[in-house]
């Protein structure tokens, strides 16, 4: 609108308003089982506020939400149920998996813990920590926002073989030093919050 | 209501030497932290023992804490396959006591529903983990795996790595036939 009160307009794509739109109002459904959601309850709150980037509305109803935050251990007997909440959420939906127990079974290799959630449903961007820091789920929100926006596909996580884990020093190696030079970003992880989903 | 630690101490000595002068007949030993552990020399005299336990005025053990087991596979604490614990607590004198009972794995245990209706999901917990059967339990099913998982986790023998996904959840049952201890007393 203009100064004096005339109708005025911003001439843009459709498609790119529609993406702005999305970025700047990730709406999420927080799955909170153990100690990460504690540190989601944190960013959501006032000393971090998530709200700055567009991600207040915490929606306790898949239906209305657009962000599956996985933040916590997710059982074989939970599975199903998480499962069930993603099928149940509208297109376009983005998932960020929360920790290690959500991205890869953490410290729990056992008989009653899924290994990871991207073995039931496609994952965006995994957060590493146990916990992380409410920062590092701020920056893996700013990451998503670079996903939506630049419409960029989503890739599969690298899993380590078991020889892979055991030589941990060797990791660069291991899994190649194309997962660290190439991509789209042409960024290398780098910094306090390294989000694995970044590194395609 | 707060006791000086020493205090407890103390009752923790006396309940000892009680135990020791009550049932001479039974193993009665202490941890490293001084409880008191009474083992039980068959599975048919556990009702009776807790009961007289809970009744008397030294011991008075009025509360169930906990029921648990462990796989005695190497065996560490005599032949048997699987010893099984009753931690109790007196609300009146703060003193702890803690029940162990070995048993094979074709034993069963006299359930302890008819003394605490807490010891109901215990004794499923136990159940569902060591595949311990306690006999005259109103519903004897597994409490944290499926009902559909096959074997029990928490035996040596079960592979610790081997999940058993399952691609939906059954809806909750709740159990029928079940009556409160006040009832059945």
């Amino acid at each position: 609108m203009g100064k004096d009160g005339s109708a005025s307009y911003i001439p843009t794509r459709l498609d790119y308003a529609v993406k702005w739109a999305q970025k700047n109002s990730l709406w999420p459904m927080p799955f909170g089982t153990s100690c990460c959601g504690i540190e989601l309850m944190s960013t959501l709150s006032g000393t971090y506020d998530l709200s700055r980037f567009g991600s207040e509305v915490v929606r306790f109803s898949p239906r209305q939400a657009d962000l599956l935050l996985v933040a916590g251990t997710i059982t074989t007997k939970m599975s199903p149920v998480l499962r069930q909440i993603y099928d149940q959420m509208l297109e376009p939906k983005w998932v960020i998996a929360m920790g290690a127990c959500s991205s890869s079974g953490g410290i729990f290799n056992t008989y009653s813990v899924l290994q990871g959630i991207d073995e039931i449903m496609p994952v965006d961007i995994y957060v590493p920590g146990c916990p992380p820091i409410p920062e590092g789920l701020i920056y893996s929100i700013l990451r998503l926002q670079e996903i939506v926006e630049k419409g960029l596909p989503r890739k599969q996580m690298h899993k380590l073989t078991r020889e892979e884990a055991r030589n941990a020093m060797n990791f660069r190696q291991a899994i190649g030093e194309s997962l660290f030079e190439s991509g789209e970003t042409g960024a290398t992880p780098s910094g306090p919050a390294e989000i694995k989903g970044e590194t395609r | 209501m707060s006791v000086a630690f020493g205090v407890i101490r103390d009752r923790q000595d006396q309940l000892f030497l009680h135990l020791e002068q009550t049932y001479p007949s039974h193993r009665v030993l202490r941890d490293k932290i001084e409880e008191p552990i009474l083992w039980l020399r068959s599975p048919d005299e556990l009702v009776p023992m807790i009961e007289a336990l809970r009744r008397e005025p030294a011991t008075q053990f009025d509360r169930l804490s906990d029921i648990t087991a462990y796989d005695n596979i190497d065996h560490v604490d005599g032949p048997k396959r699987l010893i099984v614990v009753y931690q109790l607590y007196s609300l009146q004198h703060h003193t702890r006591l803690r029940l162990k009972i070995a048993i094979d794995q074709d034993e069963s245990v006299p359930t302890l529903t008819v003394v605490w209706g807490a010891a109901n999901w215990l004794e499923r917990e136990v159940f569902d983990m060591f595949g311990i059967r306690f006999a005259g339990h109103p519903d004897l099913r597994r409490i944290l795996m499926d009902e559909r998982f096959v074997g029990h986790p928490l035996l040596k023998e079960y592979e610790l790595e081997a999940r058993q996904p399952f691609s939906d959840s059954l809806p909750v049952r709740i159990a029928t036939g079940f009556e409160s201890p006040e009832e059945s007393h």
